[in-house]
């Protein structure tokens, strides 16, 4: 992590004039409906939204507010979603300066931030399941993959540990267009979590593993089935720690090059199906990747895509991100419920997305709100129709 | 504050939407306004329901604690930074919107946005057609409250034209309708001056001092779908001015006109010039920005013929560059949140009201200052209503420089002074505009009578308007 300058950090924030774009504007022209998920689904006091937060990080960064466990809270009580950044008027980006400002203040208490940053030091994934069962999925599979290729799986911490049919989806979809992929033996953990909460340090030196590990499997294309891991892996290795990657892809911009050059065929779903797409704040706000899943999802014959709103860059967050999910994991929730109850309106069969942490949050919105929506990745409509 | 007034606030609003945390109140401390000292609050309540607020209100009164109400946090001038020891009563939960169709209004909640509104109407095909510039995060009522304008009110004047009635929520906790509403058999609201003396009025304007506005009653109109956008250039004051005041002779009332003098417009193009894709001209020393707008294509082009006669006849010409007029009616809902943040100050504002007669007064005065405390600074500004226009005067200062905030602030409540001399009038009544004020004794005795009537506690945001002791 590059030294900060804490002048121009603080300058950062200063750009932040307290207009409260950020809280929750309604411009239809410009496809906001609401902003910011945590205001929206919390008691909605000030520091709820990004206003409140900036002022309160300038305040513990001048001393003017002790570093105490409830005086943080607004700071880690943000899924760094980026839609304030997406309306915000000023020359700044306040979701970066926000992780920024829990990096300066890692030693701030936050109990889970260091539980989470252990486990992935000690044992290579954020969960308490471990490293060992990150491979279980392979056992699912009728065929073999190996551990060197030119084309690599990175499957990510989350699939592998919480929801395997992505892993397997993934994978069947590669087999299927004949490509020779491996799995790593031991797939170190991105770091993204690290990055997120302010564990920058940690998540440099974790980053210089994976890069090694990737590179010691000969791959020349990496392909990753989460948001998270594609933004970390492409993004935020060149840019924070100037580590130089393979190609990095995501597996449904892969598919879609895939289907589109005959390599891929898709047979149609047995029944019509009409389902819904939501955009991974770190697919979507923060690499632009709008189109790749909806042009996968639009050629699966018999299946209809209605768009939620918000939507593309001014969509509404699942809830996951920035470590809310374990810092707050009922407020996640109840923001993945919000987002349950919008796709609810459009009375579709199945909210797709292409994240398996939006995944994850969504099976729990939409147990809260006992919604009878299917929860999936587009990877798993694929493969229902190879 | 009193434990006993935390705890029958707690009853009244639930744990959850009461606060005391420092980071909470500190987060309160502040606005939108950046050139004003912050101050913390004793403690925030975030009531639901007008019923909650009345309850609310009601404590305050028997504890004595001074009662600031908060809703959008976009106000410039102050009028949300809290008193010491005060609670803080954020609106935002009253998000209910009642539309009258046939009645031609629509009644909102304290928490409600122009932008929310705005959405909400466009389905009916319907609109409020003024909104404040900080559309999106200024509620109705914050905006009511500080009698604001913005886009549209070239045509329809300041936001508090278009209200019909108010429900208010009264310093002892009594809560009033105003209007045809305070009929409680009225069928919604139809008419604003009903019953006597136009208690609607008291309230815009006030800051909260008066009562707490919970729901705003607003006329609605058939949104309007034909509008033309351009530029006309003048060689100099008299005429530009001249050009507003026959527009509006004439019957000819556009949406939003600006006068722009030649170095406030490079200026405007610095910010968004590139981004509205504004071609590059060699503008005249003044430049009028205009968007017509009406709801038959037959009667906009007789406007856009008759603007330009009337241009034309006063030295004027069509500049025929529309990019700038466009970009400002259709960014209108954050237009001014866009351009006063790409400069990249903070600053202090001194909104007021001149004639377009007396136009190049204001600009004068404004000059002036700048001149001599040596400060940056811009004003711009739009036709405003009947006969009024609406400025905007920005002084800039760096935050980390407080030396030259303190110029700014001198500079700031000398201009108010100068400002008031050259006939200007503001939207509302200030501590800054108080030097000026002294002929005006009458006035504010009367406003100190209705204040001292009203709130003998001294409980309505107590510290927002400049009242004489006794």
């Amino acid at each position: 992590m590059p030294t900060i300058d804490m002048e121009e950090l603080i300058e950062e924030l200063m750009q932040c004039r307290r207009c409260g774009i950020c809280r929750n504007a309604v411009y239809d022209d410009m496809g906001f409906d609401g902003v910011c998920p945590i205001w929206r689904n919390s008691t909605g006091f000030e520091p709820d939204f990004m206003r409140g937060k900036i002022i309160i990080a300038l305040a513990l960064l001048s001393g003017e507010l002790e570093k105490t466990a409830e005086n943080v809270k607004a700071l880690f009580q943000c899924t760094l979603c980026g839609n304030c950044t997406e309306i915000c008027a000023a020359s700044f980006d306040p979701k970066e300066a926000m992780e920024t400002v829990r990096y300066v203040l890692n030693d701030a208490p936050n109990p889970v931030r260091d539980t989470l940053a252990k486990r992935v030091i000690d044992t290579n994934t954020p969960y308490e399941e471990g490293q060992e069962i990150k491979q279980n999925w392979l056992n699912e599979l009728d065929f073999e993959v190996p551990n060197q290729s030119d084309v690599v799986y990175f499957v990510g911490c989350t699939a592998a540990t919480k929801l395997h049919q992505i892993p397997i989806a993934t994978a069947k979809i590669l087999q299927a267009a004949n490509v020779e992929f491996a799995v790593m033996e031991n797939e170190p953990c991105c770091g993204s979590v690290l990055l997120r909460t302010g564990r920058a340090d940690e998540a440099e030196e974790n980053a210089l593993t994976v890069a090694e590990s990737i590179k010691s499997t000969g791959a020349k294309r990496v392909v990753v089935s989460c948001a998270g891991c594609l933004k970390t892996l492409r993004k935020d290795y060149a840019e924070k720690f100037g580590i130089e990657m393979p190609e990095i892809v995501h597996i449904v911009e892969f598919a879609q090059k895939l289907i589109e050059s005959g390599d891929l065929n898709l047979k149609p779903l047995e029944n019509s199906t009409k389902v819904t797409y939501h955009d991974p704040c770190h697919m979507g706000r923060e690499l632009n990747v709008y189109d790749a899943p909806r042009s996968i999802l639009e050629s699966i014959p018999n299946l209809e895509l209605v768009e939620m709103h918000p939507n593309r860059a001014q969509a509404l967050c699942c809830g996951a991100g920035g470590g809310l999910r374990s810092y707050d994991s009922e407020l996640a929730k109840k923001i993945a419920a919000e987002r349950v109850r919008h796709a609810e309106t459009l009375d579709v069969s199945a909210l797709t997305s292409a994240c398996p942490f939006c995944e994850l949050n969504f099976v729990s919105g939409s147990k809260k709100e006992e919604s009878e929506i299917e929860v999936l990745d587009i990877v798993e409509l694929l493969s229902r129709c190879l | 504050m009193d434990p006993q007034a935390l705890d029958q606030l707690r009853e009244i609003v639930g744990d959850e939407y009461i606060s005391t945390r420092k980071d909470v109140l500190l987060s309160y401390s502040s606005s939108a306004s950046t050139g004003y000292d912050s101050q913390m609050p004793a403690a925030v309540v975030r009531p639901a329901s007008t019923q909650e607020v009345s309850e609310i209100v009601k404590v305050a009164n028997k504890f004595k604690i001074p009662v600031i109400p908060r809703s959008g946090g976009s106000s410039l001038q102050g009028e949300v930074i809290p008193s010491p020891e005060s609670l803080v009563i954020d609106l935002l939960r009253l998000e209910e919107i009642k539309l009258y169709k046939d009645l031609r209004s629509v009644t909102v909640g304290a928490g409600v946005t122009f932008g929310a509104l705005d959405k909400f109407l466009k389905v009916h095909d319907l609109w409020v057609p003024v909104s404040p510039e900080s559309a999106l995060v200024c509620t109705v009522a914050g905006n009511v409250a500080v009698n604001g304008a913005g886009p549209g009110s070239s045509r329809y004047g300041c936001v508090g034209e278009l209200v019909l009635g108010l429900e208010v929520v009264l310093p002892d906790g009594r809560v009033i309708n105003t209007g045809s509403e305070a009929n409680p058999h009225a069928p919604g609201p139809f008419l604003r001056y009903a019953f006597g003396p136009d208690l609607t009025g008291l309230f815009i304007g006030s800051l909260g001092s008066l009562g707490i506005i919970t729901k705003v009653s607003i006329k609605t109109f058939r949104r309007m779908h034909h509008f033309y956008y351009d530029t006309y250039g003048f060689p100099d004051m008299p005429s530009v001015e001249r050009f507003l005041i026959e527009l509006k002779q004439n019957e000819v009332h556009p949406l939003f006109a600006s006068i722009y003098e030649g170095r406030i417009l490079q200026f405007f193009m610095d910010m968004l010039g590139e981004e509205y894709g504004i071609p590059k001209h060699q503008w005249p020393p003044l430049t009028v920005s205009m968007t017509l707008g009406r709801m038959r294509d037959d009667l906009l082009q007789s406007d856009i013929r008759m603007v330009k006669k009337i241009c034309e006849e006063i030295d004027g010409h069509v500049i025929g560059i529309s990019e700038l007029p466009r970009g400002e009616w259709e960014d209108r809902m954050r237009v001014f949140v866009r351009s006063s943040y790409v400069h990249g100050w903070h600053w202090r504002i001194l909104y007021h009201h001149q004639t377009p007669a007396n136009w190049h007064k204001s600009v004068d005065a404004i000059w002036e200052i700048m001149d001599k405390h040596g400060l940056l600074g811009h004003t711009a500004g739009f036709l405003s209503g009947h006969s009024s226009y609406n400025f905007y005067p920005h002084l800039y200062f760096f935050p980390d420089d407080p030396e030259e905030e303190q110029k700014v602030r001198a500079a700031h409540k000398e201009l108010s002074r100068l400002l008031l001399k050259s006939g200007a009038v503001p939207f509302k009544l200030s501590q800054y505009w108080t030097d000026g004020l002294a002929e005006m004794k009458p006035y504010l005795e009367l406003i100190r009578i209705i204040k001292d009537r009203l709130d003998p506690n001294g409980i309505m945001h107590p510290e927002v308007l400049p009242i004489p002791e006794e």
